[in-house]
């Protein structure tokens, strides 16, 4: 009820079928930026236990977990999102809501690429920095703690930033499995046949919003990039989707 | 509950053409995207390396709006919006290639603007010394610098440019995805379809990684040999 106002003030600046159009896409942007949220935490979680289990000593570990990055990094996500939404369902016979599917498939690519890139910005790290904590005596965790840590977050975290933007035009796609954000009322505005909301309006009006989510993370990951030194390109995903 | 029915669903051999078919629409749409996609960056990366007034800006704009808006947004556009907006209608297949184009083109185009200006300067100042015109000097000698440095990037960009391009499925365009969700509306086994759809893909990206890899070395034998 509290969002009428705001609602009429968009009907009465931008006239009738306009005003309500612009109000719902921008209504429906915060799922995109929910989903983002939750594929971010959730993924980067995750992704620290990967990232922890690849530098870890232990083989087995190490071999299974990078088993797990190549694959969810070379399946497509529009393959998660369609397992977890259309898959997982029919096979056991069960009611998926769109939220648990798209967050799930969104978090384990994301998962997938944070631990890589994290990885990457670990091994960038000189062997030297290693041989140095051993002969001081350290342990493996106390080397990682106090010498590799402190050095890879700051290689980390402009790629980290910069995969943000790739999370939020990857939910995008989440409409495909029922999801209700930016990208499904679009489509269905510019399905609908109202005039002022024809495809060649509504498209690129759906692209400045999310320009405007995305845009801001790419400059400041650029200006990280710029200040803390960026990682080599090894183990680094590139932004794309 | 759960069981698996691979073998009954690919007993049916019009879904495993399908899926054959859809793998090389996949393909072909990928590789036609990809290469128009780097004439296009080459042509972008140029006007910004040498600062062009105003198309400069005009590259940099474009290419941030690509790199920022998700592809299924600029897809839509070109297959609802263009139509309508100018008036003609291609195949749906075109339009697929265009919208892959242009978000190709911005990724690459961003390598490449990256990799141009790792070449130091003193490479266009020996140039210039020499009296090599401009022209002569970018296609001589910064370009294959900067070419070889850069194949990794470009490489790995296309192969994740790849994986994503199973959303032209969503403007009627018979790719893999296409096939699947066929399969997938005529079988009712979500779980098999994706799957194999998953498997094929990976199979797909690897397949590219290899022919990929191997231009790499027919391309730059130059390098290796010193």
């Amino acid at each position: 009820m509290e969002d009428r106002p705001v609602k009429e003030i968009f009907t009465d600046v931008l006239g009738k079928p306009f005003g309500i159009v612009l109000f719902q896409l921008l209504e429906a942007t915060q799922f995109t930026i929910y989903l983002s949220l939750i594929a971010f935490l959730g993924g980067g979680l995750i992704a620290l236990a990967v990232t922890a289990a690849r530098v870890s000593p232990l083989k087995p570990l190490n071999r299974a977990f990078a088993a797990y990055t190549w694959l969810f990094q070379s399946a497509p996500l529009l393959m998660l999102l369609f397992l977890f939404g259309l898959g997982v369902p029919r096979l056991f016979d069960i009611q998926v809501d769109p939220w648990y599917a798209a967050g799930i498939a969104l978090t384990l690519y994301t998962s997938a690429y944070l631990a890589e890139v994290w990885r990457g910005a670990l091994t960038a790290i000189p062997a030297g920095q290693h041989e140095g904590g051993k002969a001081l005596g350290l342990t493996f965790v106390q080397i990682m703690v106090l010498i590799i840590l402190p050095q890879a977050v700051r290689l980390a975290i402009a790629p980290t930033v910069g995969f943000m933007v790739q999370i939020i035009k990857g939910t995008s796609l989440a409409y495909i499995i029922g999801f209700h954000d930016l990208m499904a009322i679009g489509k269905r505005w510019a399905n609908a046949s109202v005039p002022g909301t024809q495809p060649f309006i509504i498209y690129p009006i759906m692209a400045m919003i999310y320009f405007s989510l995305c845009f801001p993370l790419s400059v400041w990951s650029r200006r990280l990039e710029k200040r803390l030194g960026s990682t080599s390109s090894k183990g680094r995903p590139t932004a794309a989707a | 509950m759960a069981d698996l029915r691979f073998f009954e669903i690919y007993r049916n051999h019009e879904y495993l053409w399908l899926l054959f078919n859809g793998a090389l629409v996949s393909a072909a749409l990928t590789v036609g995207g990809g290469l128009f996609g780097f004439l296009f960056a080459v042509l972008i990366a140029a006007v910004r390396h040498h600062r062009v007034p105003v198309l400069a800006h005009v590259a940099t704009v474009y290419v941030e709006l690509i790199r920022n808006t998700p592809l299924i947004v600029q897809m839509f556009f070109v297959a609802f919006g263009l139509p309508l907006l100018l008036g003609y209608q291609w195949p749906f297949w075109a339009h697929a290639l265009l919208a892959l184009t242009l978000n190709f083109s911005a990724y690459f185009a961003e390598i490449l603007r990256a990799g141009l200006a790792s070449i130091g300067s003193g490479q266009t100042e020996a140039a210039d010394a020499l009296g090599l015109p401009r022209w002569l000097c970018f296609l001589k000698i910064t370009f294959p610098q900067a070419a070889a440095a850069m194949y990794p990037s470009l490489n790995s960009q296309f192969i994740f440019l790849f994986l994503t391009t199973g959303v032209i499925s969503e403007i009627s365009v018979t790719d893999l995805t296409w096939a699947g969700l066929f399969i997938d509306s005529r079988s009712f086994r979500s779980f098999e379809v994706f799957f194999t759809l998953t498997v094929i893909y990976v199979l797909m990206s690897l397949t590219f990684k290899t022919a990929l890899a191997m231009l790499h070395d027919r391309l730059f034998k130059w390098r290796t040999v010193r």
